[in-house]
């Protein structure tokens, strides 16, 4: 599976740039898009799964573009919405075998068997009779990826999947996002939560304001802060100060005092210690020191 | 995936969603709850249901359908908005979005998934039908219904509605918007232009014609189809087209593109068709409106008269194809240099023969010309082959085209009409539809008065299809399938009806009465099984008091009662007193009796039983079956008893199976140029029903109908009322008023009964032709010494009515020897701009007791008529009117005929007479002298006084403003039944006082916000006695009817020298006229009287108040 995208841009009637002469080229395995909300993410997911057209620039699957080939390519992508939460009155298989039959060719006794066989796989298997809106958060995304996946699809497209997850749920889901990423499939994933990405991606990109600011491995992005992440233990007064002046990372009270980890070009404070980055560390670089952002 | 797949997996699932909606569920319950209930009422054994109600095996299942059509409808918005809406609010759509489907297969497969439930729904709503149908063993069932209706009905109506939801839903983005303004739509559609261009906007197929006959099937069913295809074919396009603008990237440009285009190449389909149906109802009209103009050019053209016609027939299939042989002669003083029929435009001549030559001919539509000079007296041969079929629209073309486009009323359906039927199975033909060549020219605009010429000496020879029966005018004679008929006499026209028909028949005095049913519809062996052996002299009573009635005997030497689809229509004409449902020798009564309720044996006789119980009677099965066919042939074809409601306002023909045509319009006639509606009004002077007939009207609109007519009279000539736009009801009230009046006007010149026995013999000495008006008039000159064309100008040209003022009514019981006498005398006096004639009768029978609701009684008493008493009162004069009666009447009834009295006909009780010494008793007329105006001790203030005055502070809220604005503002008066929540209206009645207008103002009781005053100036100082008119008992008949006993008050309040005082005055013991209130000193600035709208009693009314000096 090979993503080609080029000079993409998507300009709402209201004249919001949601995405601007994005480039990208997106091969299988996992795929993390990062960035803020409002970055572009989703209109750039639903632009990719043909939800909605791009107002320049192309994207080409598999060499095919998207706009002369919807039908082929939609019959590749499984797709899992940001909010996934309001359904129509449909039992949980239902919903699934509702999705199965649009996106398979199955004979029915197949169909239902992998219909059970993913809710067994999403966890579901036990509430396969109740309302799919009676389902909890959780399962409800676990029922969205299920039917994402219903159609063994070579490009997966989900957006935000983790948001509002309670941790166990989150695990979960990155596990069964992990074992897909095995198979040949590509995997495109969108979140604002840096964890997500940095767990399972080997490839990503991070958007800001419709634009890419980084693309690359999470490594390489990691690599661009390493030798700027300090950490420092501090009393009160002196934290203060520091705190107005540089990216406070995180904070932990430790015998009456501070330790911080902060995001400086240069060493902070003379007690201060480089660590080794993580990819959080280099999201928050890059926000404040590359685009100016100021997250926090 | 195919596309088929697609578009089922959403349906199957989106079907789920709808019928998981609670929504859905309540609608269908309701449905299924009411349809349920109105079937076990009307159509199960339950309560026993009427018969017109089971007779038609077509009923059952098209009521269920009509029933539920616009709920349906208004459901399939509710539902199928919210299918396309949830688009935009449920993300989880957006991975269904994101599959191989295409925006149609999306789209289909929603609607897909209405139509399957809807189908369900039907489906099962149509199973209650079936159920009372199977299980009531006095229905017939006919499947092929269960099928029919629901595929004419919901099918297009759903696809249709589901459609435009759809579309709208999409292109609007709002669910709420467009619920309104679709069903907002169809509200305007359902009120105003639902029945308006044949139907054809009736998506609902709510009232589209589309019921079928048992005899002859489906009528004029082309249209119906065309117009539900028409909503079909819309309802797919509008799918197409909410693909194409559905919001979501398709699957390809071209994609996009085609399923537009076949949007719109369907909506081009659509417009094909409704163009279609546009034609097909342009088509009738425009040939209507052509063959009135052709008549218009031959109208006047001299032409031969036809001495005798002998047709041979032949049914093939859905055509005839006949042979016209015909004896003509010119009976004008001048040769002729051609002559011309009229024949129905689409039977083509093959060959046209005059004294065996064939000759040239020319055709205009419906006439046929040929250039044969034709000397005086000359007579021809004259012979003409022609085959086809028949345009219906060719019939009654003098009928307006809104009334012609109304269909028939029939329970809850509008019935298709037909004026004729060729079919393979069925033939049914009356010269309104020119089936066979005439010298008569129909109606034009440019002389709408020409009359039927002649009496023709007929002869039909009909070859039928095997096991077929004709039937037509004259001596049967059967050879296998070949029927002669020869008439013995001459006749104005002749019918033909051929079908399955059975036949019954009996002679009695030599008349033979036969009866042709179709094989399942033999109800009288069925009900009235007992009635053979008397049947002959039940007959005979019946034709006896007829023919004593009228007075004239039945001419013809058979009358055939000939069962005729339900679907054949008939209406009222202005220069006819006939309508096509009578047929010389022939009544043609509708398919299973239809809604007449005396054809309705089975509950007519449990009817009897419960009369009979009530009154303590024992009937035997053979009285009770005699009184219900008495009831049946005195109701409705004699007109001998029973009361007929009806309303008057109402522009709608009622369908009239009178025999009286038999022994006028189909017997002898009196022809005349000048006064073409003379005939008709010698046939309204010489029918004597027996029926008392109700026009509800004045309860409606204030005044009666007659009155309405009577004003239209005063501003308009009555050739005018013909010629202008008038609504139909008006024109032949107005014409009938007219008559009316020109013989009562004669009747009292020449004496009532001589006159009139004049014209009985005239009609008995002149069968089977035609009189001439000139012919007439010398007679009546002879016998009489008057010519009467003055008098009939004088009736046909005015247009001054007179008003007559009932000055005083004086009774007195008297005793004369041993018996007791009562004497009445009335002062009548004429205050209009013309001279008048009133007719007074005492104790007539104005229906007022027959309660509508009323079974039939055994035996009803056939009244007496004891004949008016006429009097001539001159403009200006007054006269003094004096009846000695033996018996006390109850009653009085005058009636003024054209005036400008309202109401018209004054009915009042006589009330108390008091006794008097034995004094001159007067009978007759004499005139009074001028007398000096109203006495001066006593004043007295009418409603229509300029002293009255009414006051009526009540805000009304928005609905009482709805509810009163329902009646159009430049209304003067208001029927009682609509009693307004906020304001005073007057009304008219016996029972109110005025001079010539009898009226007094109401309202809905209130809480005494809303005043009527009456203010009196008084000549002098003085003690005055203070009465208020009351219309006395009848004020309070909601009372007397519950017999609860209850009082009511009015609250009056009395302003004079003193002061004012409040009076509760009893208007349950009120009696009728003037009623006292009290006596009080009024100074110069006279005095006032109000009345409160308080009241416990539902209406009050304001009338007159009369003060008298002491």
């Amino acid at each position: 599976m090979n993503i080609e995208i080029r000079g993409l841009s998507k300009i709402y009637p209201n004249g919001h740039a949601a995405i601007r002469n994005v480039d990208l080229d997106i091969g299988s395995g996992m795929f993390g898009l990062l960035g803020p909300n409002g970055a572009g993410k989703s209109s750039f997911m639903r632009t990719l799964v043909t939800l909605q057209s791009a107002t320049s620039g192309s994207i080409l699957i598999e060499g095919m573009d998207i706009n002369e080939h919807r039908q082929k390519i939609r019959a590749m992508i499984g797709y899992l919405p940001q909010d996934f939460t309001f359904f129509s009155k449909l039992k949980t298989w239902e919903f699934l075998d509702y999705a199965a039959r649009l996106a398979t060719n199955l004979k029915k006794k197949e169909r239902l068997i992998k219909v059970d066989h993913l809710l067994d796989q999403v966890g579901l298997l036990d509430v396969r009779e109740r309302m799919a809106n009676k389902l909890s958060g959780g399962m409800k995304r676990r029922l969205g990826i299920a039917q994402a996946l219903i159609g063994d699809p070579k490009l997966l497209v989900i957006d935000e999947p983790t948001t509002g997850l309670d941790p166990e749920e989150r695990i979960r889901f990155r596990n069964i996002l992990s074992d897909l990423s095995q198979k040949d499939v590509t995997i495109i994933l969108s979140t604002h939560i840096v964890g997500d990405i940095s767990s399972t991606c080997h490839n990503m990109a991070m958007l800001n304001k419709g634009e890419v600011a980084f693309k690359g491995s999470p490594e390489g992005m990691i690599d661009q802060v390493r030798g700027h992440v300090w950490q420092v233990t501090l009393g009160d007064e002196e934290f203060t100060a520091i705190k107005n002046k540089y990216s406070v990372v995180s904070t932990i009270p430790v015998e009456g005092q501070w330790e911080a980890q902060l995001i400086a070009t240069d060493q902070p404070h003379p007690k201060a210690k480089t660590v080794n980055p993580n990819l959080e560390h280099a999201y928050v670089y890059f926000m404040e020191n590359q685009l100016g952002v100021s997250l926090v | 995936m195919s596309a088929i797949s697609n578009i089922l997996t959403i349906a199957r699932y989106e079907s789920k969603v709808v019928w998981r909606n609670w929504f859905f569920r309540i609608v269908s319950l309701a449905g299924i709850g009411f349809v349920v209930i109105f079937n076990l009422a009307i159509f199960s054994e339950i309560d026993q249901p009427r018969r017109f109600e089971l007779s038609n095996s077509w009923m059952m299942p098209y009521t269920t359908m009509v029933m539920i059509s616009i709920a349906q409808a208004a459901a399939v918005v509710f539902l199928a908005t919210g299918l396309i809406k949830k688009d935009k609010k449920l993300d989880t759509n957006e991975v269904f979005f994101a599959r191989p489907i295409s925006n149609l297969d999306y789209v289909l497969g929603k609607a897909l998934a209405l139509f399957n439930l809807f189908f369900w729904l039907n489906l099962l709503l149509l199973c209650i039908p079936l159920v009372v149908n199977l299980t009531n063993p006095n229905t017939a069932f006919n499947p092929l219904a269960f099928v029919i209706y629901p595929l004419l009905t919901s099918l297009p109506s759903v696809v249709f509605t589901t459609g435009i939801a759809f579309l709208f839903v999409t292109i609007l983005r709002n669910q709420p918007i467009t619920i309104v303004l679709l069903l907002g739509l169809s509200a305007v559609e359902l009120i105003y232009y639902f029945d308006k261009f044949s139907y054809i906007l009736d998506f609902m197929a709510f009232r589209l014609p589309m019921f079928a006959s048992e005899m002859t099937g489906f009528a004029h069913l082309d249209s119906a189809l065309w117009q539900r295809a028409f909503y079909l074919v819309a309802g797919v396009a509008f799918l197409f087209l909410t693909a194409f603008f559905l919001d979501r990237l398709a699957s390809h440009k071209t994609t996009k593109l085609v399923t537009g285009l076949v949007g719109l190449l369907l909506v081009g389909v659509a417009s094909f068709i409704m163009l279609h149906l546009l034609d097909m109802r342009q088509t009738p009209i425009a040939l209507r409106q052509d063959m009135i103009a052709v008549n218009g050019q031959w109208a006047e053209v001299p032409n031969v008269d036809i001495l005798t016609h002998h047709i041979q027939l032949q049914q093939v299939e859905d055509k005839l194809v006949s042979t016209s042989t015909l004896t003509v002669k010119n009976n004008h003083s001048e040769p002729l240099n051609g002559f011309y029929f009229t024949l129905n435009p689409d039977l083509g001549i093959s060959s046209f023969t005059v004294n065996d030559r064939s000759v040239a001919f020319e055709r205009h539509l419906q006439v046929i010309s040929a250039g044969n000079t034709l000397q005086p007296g000359e007579e021809a041969t004259v012979k003409i082959d022609y085959q086809g079929t028949i345009w219906e629209s060719v019939a009654h073309l003098e009928v307006d085209q809104e009334r012609y486009e109304t269909p028939k009323e029939y329970l809850m359906f509008s019935l298709p009409k037909k004026y004729a039927f060729l079919q393979s199975d069925y033939v049914l033909l009356t010269t309104d539809v020119l089936w066979y060549p005439d010298t008569q020219i129909g109606y034009s605009r440019e002389a709408p008065r020409k009359e039927r010429t002649a009496f023709i000496d007929f002869q039909l020879e009909v070859k039928a299809k095997d096991g077929q029966t004709a039937v037509s005018q004259g001596e049967l004679i059967t050879e296998g399938n070949v029927f002669r008929f020869q008439p013995e006499y001459p006749l104005p026209k002749i019918s033909l009806a051929i079908g399955t028909y059975e036949k019954k028949e009996i002679i009695v005095d030599s008349v033979t009465y036969s009866l042709y049913h179709y094989p399942d519809d033999d109800y009288m062996s069925e009900h009235l099984s007992q009635l053979t052996d008397t049947l002959s002299l039940l007959i005979r009573d019946i034709v006896n008091e007829y023919e004593d009635g009228q007075k004239i005997s039945y001419p013809f030497r058979r009358l055939q009662f000939v069962e005729t689809p339900l679907l054949f229509t008939a209406y009222d004409k202005v220069y006819e007193s006939q309508q096509a449902y009578v047929q010389p020798e022939t009544v043609y009564w509708p398919e299973e009796g239809g809604e007449i309720r005396e054809f309705d044996f089975r509950r007519q006789l449990k009817d009897m039983d419960e009369q009979a119980k009530r009154d303590n009677q024992v009937l035997s099965d053979k009285e009770k079956q005699a009184n219900v066919f008495n009831d049946l042939i005195k109701k409705v074809f004699t007109k001998q008893s029973g009361t007929v409601w009806y309303y008057g306002g109402r522009n709608e023909d009622q369908p009239d199976y009178s025999l009286f045509p038999h022994l006028y319009s189909y017997n002898s006639g009196v022809v005349s140029q000048d006064w073409p509606l003379l005939n008709r009004s010698i046939s309204s002077f010489l029918r004597k029903d027996q029926q008392v007939e109700n026009d509800y009207s004045r309860n409606m609109n204030g005044i009666s109908f007659e009155e309405e007519c009577n004003e239209l009279l005063r501003t308009t000539m009555i050739n005018e009322i013909l010629t202008n736009e008038t609504d139909f009801n008006k024109i032949s009230k107005s014409v009938s008023l007219k008559g009316q009046y020109l013989f009562a006007y004669l009747g009292q010149l020449l004496g009532q009964d001589e006159f009139k026995g004049f014209v009985q013999n005239w009609v008995n000495s002149h069968q089977h032709k035609l009189t001439t008006y000139d012919d007439f008039r010398v007679a009546l000159q002879q016998r009489f010494g008057l010519d009467i064309d003055p008098v009939i100008r004088q009736v046909y040209f005015s247009t001054a009515q007179p008003a007559f003022e009932i000055a005083d009514v004086q009774k007195f019981e008297v005793l004369d020897g041993d018996r007791k006498r009562y004497q009445v005398l009335l002062d009548i006096k004429n205050t209009g701009g013309n001279d008048g004639v009133i007719e007074i009768k005492f104790n007539a029978d104005d229906g007022g007791n027959d309660n509508q609701f009323s079974r039939r009684r055994e035996n009803q008493l056939v009244k007496e008529d004891v004949p008016g008493y006429l009097s001539v009162i001159k403009v200006g004069e007054a006269k003094q009117l004096g009846f000695v009666l033996d018996e006390k009447p109850d009653k009085i009834t005058i009636n003024t005929l054209i005036s400008r009295n309202i109401p018209s006909v004054i009915t009042m009780s006589t009330g108390i007479f008091s006794p008097r010494k034995l004094t001159t008793l007067f009978e007759g007329e004499r005139v009074l002298p001028p007398t000096e105006a109203t006495s001066q001790s006593e004043v007295i203030v009418d409603n229509e006084d300029p002293g009255f005055s009414t006051f009526s502070p009540v805000e009304p809220t928005y609905l009482r403003a709805y509810l009163d604005s329902k009646s159009p503002s430049d209304q003067k008066y208001f029927g009682s039944w609509h009693r307004s929540r906020s304001k005073w209206r007057a009304t008219t009645g016996s029972s109110f006082y005025g001079k010539s207008v009898r009226s007094a103002h109401f309202t809905r009781s209130g809480n005494g916000d809303k005043l009527a005053t009456w203010e009196a100036k008084l000549p002098d100082e003085g003690f005055y006695d203070v009465y208020v008119y009351m219309m006395g008992k009848n004020q309070n008949e909601f009372n007397g009817r519950d017999d609860d006993n209850r009082q009511f008050d009015y609250d009056y309040t009395i302003h004079h020298s003193d002061g004012a005082d409040d009076i509760k005055f009893n208007i349950s013991k009120a009696e009728f006229g003037w009623n006292y209130l009290g006596s009080y000193y009024f100074g110069q600035n006279g005095g006032k009287v109000i009345v409160s709208d308080k009241s416990e009693f539902g209406t009050v009314y304001a009338d007159a108040v009369k003060w008298v000096k002491q």
